[in-house]
């Protein structure tokens, strides 16, 4: 007898088909409204007339609404060029209200009414335009890189408030305050250096070591201060320095702002910032002089898990074993790095023993692998 | 009101021509013991079509145009198939149905529970999720005016009703004839099934020409009259069908039509009975 499993499949058939139709939540407003006349784009028929309330929409998916006033049975289309059919609706009887939702990317196309279900129907042009956000997973990717951007935004307003603390302690000449702050500044600009780094020239201006800077050239940023606060102890003709720091990581903050970063960037900057924990931070590279490469190891892997955090929909969708593996390994190098807190900072890396260090880089590299594939599963 | 009594006629036509032939066919070939899977797939069918259809009229799942199209045109093709299955099969049943072969005739049944679950399934839930989405619209409406969703409600019940009918004068006719008119009867229905489904296909945008019309008798053949609504209810005879559905029934009926008539149906039982030409299912 396999008729449980008949019926099985047929209902299996159907569910799955409205399962993988169904809006998703969570993909920036469904247009579906429960409340009457919420977004809807109303159409009256009559016999003789298709009223459609909007003859141009904004792309991505539209819910008509059409009201039968007439006497005849209609039906109500939107054709592309060649009348190919983007949505229908059919039976709308005199007296009755149905609707129909569409996704209709930006072009040209006409709305009709067929009262009577014959002929050509009541044509009328309708006018698509703008940014198509279609229900798949590329609005996952789109609220990816929307979410990260608003992350960058936040760390951006403080990087300019931190740096602006920073820089007027250094051209008011207090050496204390300043030591203090420069960590704390760092932090934020370590946390979204993924895209400082898209702009070239600046990145160097702000964060370039001594030995980075060509011959002939002015040393300037960050580690240009930090070495005059610990290593020459003065920072008395450091005005005019501090004072293009800020300018350009006001420049930055700003071109940031207007920056249209791909998912696959996203993935990328993840993991560049985990590079540079191995090759600046565990090396004691970075900050060569004051020894908070901690604060800026601690930012670096904040950056990169808030890029990872942000395209999570999407991996949750398309790989939720590597998630996991992530969320594993970032608590992991949290743990590690966490050992070495003091007070509201970080140890500073000379205190750190070989072993500690080797540690940390271990879990550094551990999470380095998955974070790797990211970006293919991304770009898939 | 009269338009939304036709549309309701009209689809629940769609379903109960083949159910109740299927029934009257069970009931005179003393397999009553099989109606309940009938119902079953009847209720699953009813069940399910009510179901999605309240899902997506009252939560913000929806359908896209094509996925609504693809799942009518499935579910035609598929419903094609059992019901051209279902011709024959009742023709080699009524061949053994010569008295002394009544016993023997489990055999040649065996392969029909399952299709006769799937054949009274696919009969209603093929036009069931339109139906339900279109009552449901009328519920809503039904604050405003009433008269469509009663006006649904009546052609629903008289599909019904005719049905019933259809049912209880199949009964009363003699086998040989029985088999005949409701073979030659579910052939058209089942070409008519076959076209709409390609017609879907069409629709979906999977299969192109949709707007190629092989003739345009809407001048004569108003969509809206009664007589329009029945012939598309129970043959889908429509008065502006494309060359590829056009093709499509002719495709289907003819080679069908002479597989049936080739040998008069319920002869005596000393023709050898030839495996016919049954689709697989």
């Amino acid at each position: 007898m396999r008729t449980p499993t008949v019926l099985a499949v047929a209902a299996l058939a159907l569910a799955g088909l409205t399962a993988c139709s169904s809006t998703e939540s969570g993909s920036g407003g469904t247009t579906e409204a429960t409340a009457a006349g919420d977004g809807k784009i109303a159409v009256a028929a009559t016999d003789t007339e298709c009223k459609v309330a909007k003859s141009e929409l904004a792309a991505g998916t539209s819910t008509f609404s059409i009201t039968n006033n007439g006497s005849k049975v209609t039906e109500f289309y939107v054709y592309a060029a060649g009348d190919r059919i983007m949505g229908e609706v059919e039976n709308i009887v005199p007296g009755l209200t149905r609707d129909v939702v569409m996704e209709l990317p930006a072009g040209m196309y006409e709305t009709a009414c067929k009262p009577g279900m014959t002929g050509k129907g009541i044509r009328g042009p309708l006018k698509v335009s703008g940014e198509s956000k279609p229900l798949t997973s590329d609005a996952k990717l789109a609220e990816a890189v929307a979410s990260y951007k608003r992350y960058i935004k936040s760390q951006s307003d403080t990087l300019l408030g931190k740096t602006k603390e920073f820089t007027e302690a250094v051209k008011a000449g207090e050496v204390d305050k300043a030591k203090e702050l420069y960590p704390v500044a760092r932090t934020y600009w370590e946390r979204i250096e993924p895209v400082a780094e898209v702009f070239g020239d600046l990145d160097p201006a702000i964060d370039a070591r001594e030995n980075d800077v060509a011959d002939g050239e002015e040393w300037t940023g960050f580690h240009r201060l930090e070495k005059d606060l610990w290593v020459k102890k003065d920072v008395k003709g450091d005005g005019p320095i501090a004072d293009k720091l800020m300018t350009d990581v006001t420049t930055i903050v700003e071109k940031s702002a207007a920056l249209e970063l791909s998912p696959v960037q996203l993935a990328n900057g993840a993991k560049g910032l985990l590079d540079e924990v191995a090759t600046g931070k565990i090396t004691g590279e970075e900050d060569r002089y004051s020894h908070t490469d901690l604060w800026d190891f601690d930012a670096n892997l904040q950056g990169s898990k808030a890029a990872v955090q942000a395209l999570r929909p999407v991996l949750e969708e398309r790989d939720p074993d590597l998630v996991k593996t992530l969320d594993a390994k970032f608590a992991d190098a949290e743990g590690t790095l966490g050992a070495h807190r003091s007070g509201d900072g970080w140890k500073l890396h000379t205190e750190l023993s070989k072993d500690d260090l080797r540690a940390l880089s271990d879990a550094i590299n551990a999470l380095a692998e998955p974070i790797s594939k990211v970006a293919s599963v991304v770009a898939r | 009101m009269f338009a939304s009594y036709l549309i309701g006629l009209r689809e629940g036509l769609e379903a109960t021509l083949v159910v109740s032939i299927l029934v009257a066919f069970l009931v005179k070939s003393d397999r009553r013991e099989r109606l309940p899977l009938v119902w079953a797939g009847v209720g699953v069918a009813v069940a399910l079509s009510v179901g999605f259809g309240a899902l997506l009229t009252f939560t913000a799942a929806h359908l896209g145009q094509q996925q609504q199209e693809l799942f009518d045109a499935v579910t035609s093709l598929a419903a094609t198939v059992f019901v051209t299955f279902m011709v024959f099969w009742m023709r080699t049943a009524a061949r053994k149905m010569s008295g002394e072969l009544r016993q023997k005739m489990g055999e040649a049944l065996e392969l029909g529970a399952t299709a006769v679950v799937v054949v009274a399934f696919l009969s209603v839930a093929r036009e069931g999720l339109e139906t339900a989405l279109l009552w449901f619209a009328a519920v809503q409406g039904a604050t405003s005016s009433a008269s469509p969703l009663i006006g649904i409600t009546l052609g629903l019940l008289t599909a019904v009703a005719l049905g019933w009918g259809l049912y209880r004068s199949a009964l009363r006719i003699n086998l040989t004839k029985f088999f005949t008119w409701t073979g030659l009867l579910l052939i058209l229905v089942a070409a008519g099934i076959f076209k709409y489904g390609v017609h879907d296909l069409q629709e979906s945008g999977l299969v192109p020409g949709l707007n190629t019309y092989a003739f345009d008798i809407s001048g004569v053949l108003d969509p809206s009259a009664w007589y329009s609504t029945l012939l598309s209810g129970m043959f889908n005879i429509t008065p502006q069908p494309s060359v590829l559905e056009a093709a499509a029934w002719v495709v289907y009926l003819v080679p069908v039509l002479i597989l049936f008539l080739r040998r008069p149906s319920a002869k005596a039982p000393a023709s050898p009975a030839p495996k016919s030409a049954q689709p697989a299912s």
